[in-house]
């Protein structure tokens, strides 16, 4: 062959693989979704995306494989820039015989993660997958282990971020869900670890797709899904907005932005948030969005464990991971739900030394026989792990209620905050001052004359001595008693001294948190 | 027409009922209040529609999941 004959060559081997056929084509785009070299095309700045292993191909020959032509082996993998920033992405294409996942579809996978990894860049995954290509038998089972294992070796390493936009239905689920944050296309994205069909023919059970594995499955159910997005571009639009937030890896920083939001900004808003009785809420995520930087809060699982909110802000133009109790919602206790969920959450911040900051207002962790017999105490321990586990700045802001377990559970000074500031409406003690008062009092106010008066008179003054800011503030477990309207001034002021922390302590595997 | 069942968050007394059955309702409405955890607990519409059923009255113990009320949209 001449060389202008290698070159003709090269190029319709090339096309042959990239391109897809107008019937295709149109079939896709009438479902609602982009094809994977769509996708990837949106999702990177213009330009930018470097294709990795485009001619990998199978060698399967079993059932009829040895003919199957599969361009790219069903997954398009490769890196580019996000917003002048590198990262990796794995896009499954459900055009090449359903993005089913094979010896060599897996090869690209591991191949892609472990480049991020070395790189130092996040990995996001575009899942959209038939499943096993279950004509390799022996040689995709153990595939998915080679997956699994890299990418539990890059986490805590690089971010990663699963987006579902088509099924991900059996054991690949155990990809998206081990990644570090998920993002569910509400119309097309399904994911568990078994379909419908299979569900029927092994359990009798009789359900649809939409109902065991759609958004609402993981969204509001399983508490699996941390965004819910419409549709394609509205994943890939989420996903840039999440990583904005996030440094590349676990040695640097996550990015700082600049902005016009004045740090020492006063919001006077704050000092009538409250309202007057204890036992009712209030709008906290008006607090949060009143103090991070132009208003701006990036929730994660929204409707999941609703008594809790977890989320990105930035302040000063700093990123940091925002967790909080809605007193609105089942009085914002802490749940075992809403334990898992801020656990994993500190746990990544802290991974990816992203700064905390508490805002709360917690009657504690949630009591009786429902909870307990599922195991509170345990789920709960995890808040307590990752709180004294943590290394980034960690500040408090204590609202009103900080009793009990959930003083530390939603982080105070003795589990390791480095500032805790406390409004003038916190309240700060073992328990609230009724509960207190019927304990410490009980034979007085039963043998009184007028039971109803000693109490009231017992708890008054449980209240007056203990219920307060104060006795924490005397004894310097609360740094300062703070304007509500001075809160994001104070959290910005303690994160610029904070800035450099650094803990050094003895070298152990890991503690032993209660999973 | 769907129907949305809008169940107790946590286990509690009910104090209040603000709704009652043939009642016009928006998302976010008041349906009735829970005292639990020292804490008066607001439970709200989830949707907007037509109350069909109010499964609790004052005063009753609640467990985490019982229904509350029936809400056709």
């Amino acid at each position: 062959m001449s060389t202008e004959e290698v070159i003709r060559d090269y190029k319709a081997k090339r096309d042959k693989i990239v391109q897809m056929d107008q019937k295709t084509l149109e079939k896709r785009h009438a479902s609602g979704q982009l094809t994977a070299r769509e996708r990837v095309d949106y999702f990177f700045d213009p330009g930018t995306f470097t294709e990795i292993g485009l001619f990998v191909k199978h060698r399967t020959v079993e059932f009829g494989m040895a003919e199957r032509d599969i361009p790219a082996e069903g997954v398009v993998t490769g890196y580019g820039k996000v917003n002048g920033r590198n990262v990796v992405a794995i896009a499954e294409d459900y055009t090449a015989m359903a993005g089913t996942y094979g010896e060599y579809h897996g090869k690209k996978f591991v191949r892609a993660v472990e480049f991020a990894k070395d790189m130092g860049w996040p990995l996001v995954g575009l899942n959209d997958s038939g499943g096993a290509r279950l004509q390799e038998g022996i040689d995709t089972l153990e595939a998915y282990g080679w997956l699994f294992r890299s990418q539990i070796q890059a986490s805590g390493i690089i971010p990663q971020i699963a987006l579902l936009m088509g099924p991900c239905l059996g054991g690949q689920a155990y990809h998206p869900i081990m990644q570090d944050f998920l993002i569910q296309c509400r119309k097309t994205g399904f994911m568990g670890i078994a379909g419908p069909a299979f569900v029927k023919t092994q359990t009798a059970e009789e359900i649809t797709l939409e109902e065991l594995s759609g958004w609402q499955a993981h969204a509001v159910k399983s508490g699996q899904t941390h965004v819910v997005a419409e549709d394609d571009k509205d994943a890939l639009d989420k996903c840039k907005e999440l990583l904005s937030f996030l440094p590349s890896n676990n040695k640097e920083k996550p990015p700082r932005l600049s902005t016009k939001d004045d740090p020492e900004r006063v919001v006077p808003e704050l000092d009538t948030l409250l309202p007057e009785k204890p036992s009712q809420g209030f709008d906290m995520m008006k607090a949060i969005k009143l103090t991070v930087d132009d208003g701006y809060f990036f929730e994660l699982m929204k409707d999941y464990a609703k008594n809790c909110i977890i989320g990105f802000g930035r302040f000063n133009g700093r990123p940091a991971g925002i967790v909080a109790n809605r007193p609105t919602w089942a009085g914002g206790v802490i749940d075992i739900n809403a334990a898992d969920k801020m656990a994993r959450f500190i746990r990544f911040c802290d991974l990816f030394n992203i700064p905390l900051v508490s805002y709360t207002d917690c009657p504690g962790y949630m009591i009786g026989s429902g909870q307990d017999w599922q195991g509170i105490l345990r789920h709960g321990a995890k808040l307590l792990y990752a709180w004294a586990d943590a290394t980034v700045p960690l500040i408090s802001v204590m609202l009103r209620k900080s009793y009990a377990g959930a003083h530390y559970g939603m982080l105070d000074k003795s589990i390791g905050a480095d500032m805790v500031l406390a409004w003038p409406t916190a309240l700060v003690t073992i328990v609230g001052a009724e509960t207190a008062a019927s304990v410490i009092f009980a034979k007085e106010i039963k043998q009184s004359e007028n039971p109803k008066e000693t109490a009231a008179k017992r708890i008054q003054e449980y209240r007056e001595i203990y219920e307060n800011p104060y006795k924490a503030a005397e004894r310097g477990y609360v740094d300062d008693v703070i304007m509500p309207s001075d809160t994001r001034k104070m959290i910005c002021r303690n994160l610029d001294i904070l800035e450099n922390k650094t803990v050094a302590r003895p070298w152990r595997k890991y503690s032993n948190i209660n999973l | 027409m769907a129907q949305e069942i809008v169940t107790s968050p946590l286990p509690g007394k009910v104090l209040s009922v603000s709704a009652k059955a043939g009642d016009n309702i928006a998302e976010g409405d008041e349906i009735c209040v829970i005292e639990a955890m020292k804490m008066e607990n607001p439970i709200v519409a989830t949707v907007s529609g037509k109350v069909t059923e109010v499964s609790v009255s004052g005063g009753q113990a609640l467990k985490a999941g019982d229904p509350i009320a029936t809400i056709e949209y």
